[in-house]
């Protein structure tokens, strides 16, 4: 870990709680944890380092993704196995950028800088790049092709790539087309205007503290603004987001004395804030305190810029006729197209796989990669694995999630690489630092049982100050150091 | 002890159900009435055992589809135990039939976003798988009986 990196992170941390008159050590206790636990997630790296047993299995393994998945893949890899041969397939050159940061970049907590990584700077020692896209997939001759014709074969392949954002589905912003979370998104950013705003990008959250202060301005100004913001009717990274993006702008307007002029309405496609009925009960309690409205069921499928009006397609259930084979009463769906005015809109977009994927033999239906959900092998090419966005695991979307993900991968594969049976089992976790005003931080933890798995003794459902701390100051440096080198 | 049942009749060409109306009833013995006991919380256990289960398949061979060799059946009820939902759910369905196919095919989405029209149609592909290993062949196997003859 970069321990100048540390330094300047733990002093930042030191001013924010001396305002709070306590001192490290004692927060740290608060939160049950030690220092190194903190940043590492619970292992220093040099106890990590003392259980790696290296194999000497042998192989051509291809990661198509160099994003926090796949490159902390590769650096796993690299540390488990006596002579790695790993390539990396990867076009974009700032696809390790810091995502969970982006909420923070667009409530003017962090700037820019502090989320753009440049890709280069992580990868393993001896690890390949190919700076270019793969586009065609050939599982059957374990091979792929990539947009400048290289054809790049494999023994295993790793696929890691991450979601596409598709603003284009959304009627008056088909120019914006389908963007990437990193990169350049000067079309996207164009597309959307000076009243539309999406913290799904590292451009658009910058944006969207520009926008926010615009509008926070006009309400404190005594005109009454409407700030609407969207969920959309596909899975979701970082299902907590839209609500992160909400809580923040409410925290800035009540920080500017302009929340009595201003209305938030959050509308989310589905019937439920959370997925998990004891984090969906704290946040309507939250909404409820905040004076935030919501309304669920409403999917954005249209925005009239011009005029300023959001349109959504509104959804209800009805109680349908008797079924006498089954001997219940059906439920009649129903939709009307709802029109909403807007000052702001933040537009958390539908997430998609890449088309490529789902065109090739690799994907599933609607696009992701086929996996069993606990061995991420592909479930019909036995030397196929994938992790992160693509994979078609259920609530897998989070780095949160990706950081168990990727230990169990490696050691699947190099069990498979040995020809050994494979022990490792993804059980579904995964991890939302929802925040819920600058300074507090519900830490939304829980997997396939839908329930909360606090790794800490403490009421999950409730706001702390020290989770807060962690978010902004820890999480970070365990992703970027800890994670991208194979270890946390 | 006796069990009460009712039977779908499965239509291969046109791949549906339909509901065979009758209440059947027959006795079963003590060892077979103790692993029904032991079976019954778990519903597709119970249904396996049953379609693997020679007193079950003879009864309904001689009393229920006597003049049927060739009829492709399906349990809808056994006692208080219904397994209508496998061959006549349908996206209007109600929410409990919702909830359980959503544990039974691992249909585990975040709730938050997902459109209930969705999720029934995944119910409806997984079905399509179910609903044949559900399905009861009564057909004369021929060439077993020639076998023994042979034998």
């Amino acid at each position: 870990m970069d321990k100048q990196y540390i330094d300047k992170m733990l002093l930042e941390m030191d001013k924010d709680l001396s305002k709070q008159g306590m001192s490290r050590r004692d927060a740290l206790k608060l939160a049950g944890l030690s220092g190194a636990g903190l940043l590492m997630g619970t292992t220093t790296a040099s106890a990590e380092e003392e259980k790696i047993v290296k194999s000497n299995a042998k192989g051509k393994i291809v990661i198509v993704g160099g994003g926090l998945a796949g490159v902390s893949t590769a650096a796993r890899l690299t540390l488990k196995l006596d002579n790695p041969d790993i390539t990396i397939i990867e076009p974009e050159k700032t696809s390790v950028s810091y995502q969970p940061g982006q909420t923070l970049v667009a409530a003017g907590i962090w700037d820019e800088e502090d989320i753009i990584y440049q890709r280069d700077d992580f990868i393993p020692e001896g690890v390949k790049v190919i700076s270019e896209r793969a586009v065609f997939f050939n599982p059957q001759e374990n091979q792929l092709t990539t947009d400048k014709g290289q054809v790049v074969s494999y023994d295993y392949l790793i696929i890691a790539m991450g979601t596409q954002l598709d603003f284009e589905r959304i009627k008056g912003l088909e120019e914006a087309g389908r963007a990437l979370s990193a990169g350049n998104n000067d079309k996207l950013l164009d597309a959307l205007g000076d009243s539309i705003c999406s913290i799904y990008t590292s451009a658009g959250s910058v944006k969207t503290w520009e926008i926010m202060q615009k509008y926070i301005a006009q309400a404190k100004s005594g005109k009454k603004t409407k700030f609407v913001f969207t969920h959309p009717d596909t899975p979701l990274k970082c299902g907590g987001a839209p609500k992160k993006i909400v809580y923040l702008t409410n925290s800035r307007l009540k920080e500017a004395g302009a929340r009595e002029n201003a209305e938030l309405t959050f509308y989310p496609n589905g019937g439920a804030m959370f997925g998990v009925p004891e984090y969906h009960d704290a946040i309507v309690g939250q909404f409820k305190r905040e004076g935030i409205k919501h309304h669920y069921r409403h999917n954005l499928i249209e925005v009239d810029k011009e005029n300023k009006i959001a349109v959504f397609d509104a959804k209800w259930q009805e109680k349908g006729p008797w079924d006498p084979v089954m001997k219940d009463f059906e439920v009649i769906p129903k939709h009307e197209k709802k029109r909403v005015a807007y000052d702001f809109l933040h537009i958390a977009p539908a997430n998609i796989a890449p088309r490529e994927i789902g065109e090739s033999d690799l994907g599933s239906a609607k696009g992701w990669i086929p996996v069993n959900k606990e061995t991420l092998q592909h479930i019909r090419y036995l030397n196929v694995f994938s992790l992160g966005d693509i994979a078609q695991v259920p609530m897998g979307k989070t780095g949160g999630s990706v950081r168990k993900q990727y230990k169990v991968l490696v050691d699947n594969l190099i069990a498979l690489m040995d020809e050994k049976k494979m022990t490792a089992k993804y059980a579904g976790y995964t991890v939302c630092p929802l925040i819920t005003d600058i300074g507090t931080v519900m830490l939304a933890e829980f997997d396939w049982t839908v329930k909360p798995t606090p790794s800490f003794p403490l009421d999950p459902t409730v706001e702390r100050w020290i989770f807060w701390l962690m978010k902004v100051y820890a999480l970070k440096p365990m992703t970027m150091y800890g994670m991208l080198s194979g270890r946390a | 002890m006796q069990l009460k049942f009712e039977l779908a009749k499965y239509d291969e060409a046109e791949d549906k159900f339909e509901l065979d109306e009758t209440m059947y009833e027959m006795e079963i013995g003590d060892e077979d009435a103790q692993t029904y006991e032991l079976l019954k919380s778990s519903d597709l256990n119970l249904y396996n055992w049953l379609k693997a289960s020679d007193f079950f398949l003879n009864y309904i061979k001689e009393e229920v589809y006597p003049d049927d060799d060739n009829q492709k059946i399906a349990i809808c009820d056994i006692n208080d135990i219904s397994f209508r939902r496998f061959y006549f759910f349908k996206v209007t369905s109600g929410e409990s039939h919702y909830e359980y196919f959503k544990k039974l095919f691992s249909i585990y989405e975040e709730s938050e976003w997902q459109d209930r029209e969705d999720v029934g149609k995944e119910i409806l592909e997984h079905l399509m798988v179910k609903r044949q290993e559900l399905i009861i062949d009564l057909k004369v196997d021929e060439t077993v009986e020639s076998d023994d003859r042979e034998v």
